[in-house]
């Protein structure tokens, strides 16, 4: 029988959807097993009643809800998290692919001597990984060797539909005694960006690159954007021009992303570029140079200038829009 | 101070990187440094310029082949070069763990009883981009870690840095010693100088012999090419696009 923990991730609270999806997913793993039991782990002051009907299937939460863990913090993370794991005699660890959990999960494979693998999609009961890899040139295959096992899942999978709410019962964890040492890093304070939401986890992403000329020529690209209630992405041309910041670059040294929705506009499809959006579902786009090795990787195509096409494209979206 | 830097070579974006025999085909792939490591050695660099004293030794867990990528790092400016080799012939590039734990048993021995104040790396490769060697390395040597940084400052006793969160910013303090992962943003890497590449051409590699007969954590079974190119249905008008994408996909 294997049992399989869950880190459920809260900022100010709140836990991530991106986590409850990583409980649900892995509740389905478990039913596949038959012979599996899921639980959780959570850390921080979290009001556990908002998780009430949001997460499928039984399960125990184990939940260390003093405040010195209510802002993310390394060690104190890594040790309730392995604390917890050994205890509790789990099998399995899993996270939603995060920044936290990227900061914390080797650490802790090192700690609890797991094999970790990232980008797992498919929760079909095989423990290996299969991920792209070299730019997206390459899918590779990877396989753990040790027990336990820790994966961080891929966010571009689908999350299972949703079964009726299951019976989750909450476990206390208590209080630690912490020292200063296990203080640092401490996250001092936390800027939240208002407004768009972030290009790794939208639905649409509405991408720019070099033909869109300059900063100013993103207005098209933010009107599209934030008409679709999607993201903006950038190119590293755009980038490195200093048009945009980095946390929208898209590619090799930027994000992976997987909307639903992508449109490349004026950009001209590199490689590094291409790493970058393998996993996104449509992609639509919108260049000049018909020749482009953009239109290679696209679904559908308009040859045209960004700066005549996007305000067509915005008013009759406006217009469509209007009609709903 | 001193200052450790890990890099790595992986090929040149450019490059294309062939398959044959059932194996990733390197032999038309220009190896370069890594692109995440080279902000890692330009912020060391830096570091060095702002703290009178400091050295900056630069690590590659790397085959004899790789060396050229030290070179760059000292045309850059590091003071020394080390690579890191194992007698076993274990080098798993594709493991992070074993990675990380030869790295951490020559920076160990390099430095004796006394580590780094600071160790810089990449927040992950180009190539096999697990992003999972910084932490585990910090794990190994009981130092503290910050992934994916892209700001610093010091402040007194104190360095500050930034990293990107989801939707977000967070402002992290963190003290001596540290395992610091760099992303983009971080800085622009200085380029070399023709003087920078002469002195380099000078100075001397040093090898660090590591023993690892350790198991690796994770082990690649296999890899396979991707065909990426799909079929674009080109579309006469902004009209037809927008029919297709709310009526046909339902997108909208």
């Amino acid at each position: 029988m294997k049992k399989f923990l869950v880190f459920l991730e809260q900022r100010e609270g709140i836990v991530k959807q991106s986590s409850l999806s990583a409980w649900n997913r892995v509740q389905e793993l478990a039913a596949l097993d038959g012979n599996s039991v899921v639980a959780g782990i959570l850390a921080g002051p979290v009001d556990t009643g908002q998780l009430d009907g949001a997460m499928a299937g039984d399960g125990v939460i184990y939940h260390a809800g003093e405040d010195g863990l209510g802002v993310y913090n390394q060690e104190r993370y890594t040790r309730v998290v392995a604390d917890t794991f050994t205890r509790e005699a789990c099998t399995d660890l899993f996270f939603a692919d995060t920044v936290m959990a990227r900061d914390m999960a080797p650490r802790l494979s090192v700690r609890i001597q797991a094999s970790l693998l990232s980008g797992r999609t498919t929760l079909d009961g095989d423990d290996g990984v299969s991920r792209r890899v070299y730019s997206g040139s390459f899918q590779a295959s990877f396989v753990p060797t040790r027990q336990p096992r820790m994966y961080i899942l891929s966010s571009s999978a689908p999350v299972p539909a949703f079964p009726d709410g299951g019976r989750i019962n909450f476990i206390d964890i208590e209080p630690q005694q912490w020292t200063v040492e296990d203080l640092f890093p401490i996250v001092r304070r936390i800027i939240m960006g208002e407004g768009p939401p972030d290009v790794a986890e939208a639905r649409i992403v509405v991408a720019g690159g070099r033909g869109m000329g300059s900063a100013e020529g993103f207005a098209l690209i933010e009107q599209l954007a934030s008409l679709l209630g999607g993201a903006v992405g950038a190119s590293r041309t755009a980038v490195d021009s200093g048009w945009r910041s980095h946390a929208e670059q898209i590619g090799q040294t930027g994000k992976t992303v997987a909307p639903a929705l992508y449109f490349a506009c004026g950009i001209s499809g590199a490689v590094q570029h291409l790493a970058g959006i393998g996993s996104a579902g449509v992609v639509v786009a919108i260049n000049s140079d018909r020749d482009a090795p953009i239109f290679d990787a696209a679904d559908y195509g308009l040859v045209g200038d960004v700066h005549i096409v996007l305000p067509k494209l915005i008013d009759l979206v406006k217009e469509f829009l209007k009609k709903q | 101070m001193n200052i450790a830097v890990c890099v790595c070579s992986v090929p040149d974006t450019a490059s294309v990187v062939g398959y044959l025999d059932g194996a990733i085909d390197y032999s038309r792939v220009n190896m370069v440094i890594n692109p995440f490591d080279e902000y890692a050695l330009e912020e060391a660099l830096r570091f060095k310029e702002r703290v009178e004293g400091s050295v900056v030794t630069v690590f590659s867990f790397a085959p004899d082949s790789a060396k050229e990528v030290l070179r760059k790092a000292l045309a850059m400016g590091a003071d020394r070069a080390v690579r890191v080799s194992c007698s076993e012939d274990a080098l798993q590039p594709s493991d992070p763990f074993l990675t990380a734990l030869g790295l951490s048993r020559a920076i160990s021995g390099f430095y004796g009883a006394i580590l780094p104040d600071l160790v810089f790396c990449g927040k992950q490769s180009t190539d096999f981009q697990s992003a999972q060697v910084p932490s585990m390395l910090a794990e190994l040597l009981g130092m503290a870690s910050v992934s994916g940084i892209t700001s610093l400052h010091p402040s007194g006793e104190f360095l500050r840095v930034e990293r990107e969160i989801e939707g977000g910013i967070e402002a992290i303090d963190v003290t001596f010693p540290a395992v610091l992962s760099a992303e983009k943003g971080l800085n622009e890497p200085r380029n070399t100088s023709i003087r920078g590449v002469m002195e380099a051409r000078k100075k001397t590699i040093d090898l660090f012999q590591v023993s690892l007969l350790e198991e690796p954590f994770v082990v690649l079974s296999g890899v396979e090419p991707l065909e990426r190119k799909k079929i674009c249905c080109f579309v006469p008008d902004e009209h037809e696009l927008l029919r297709i994408l709310s009526h046909d996909c339902n997108l909208l």
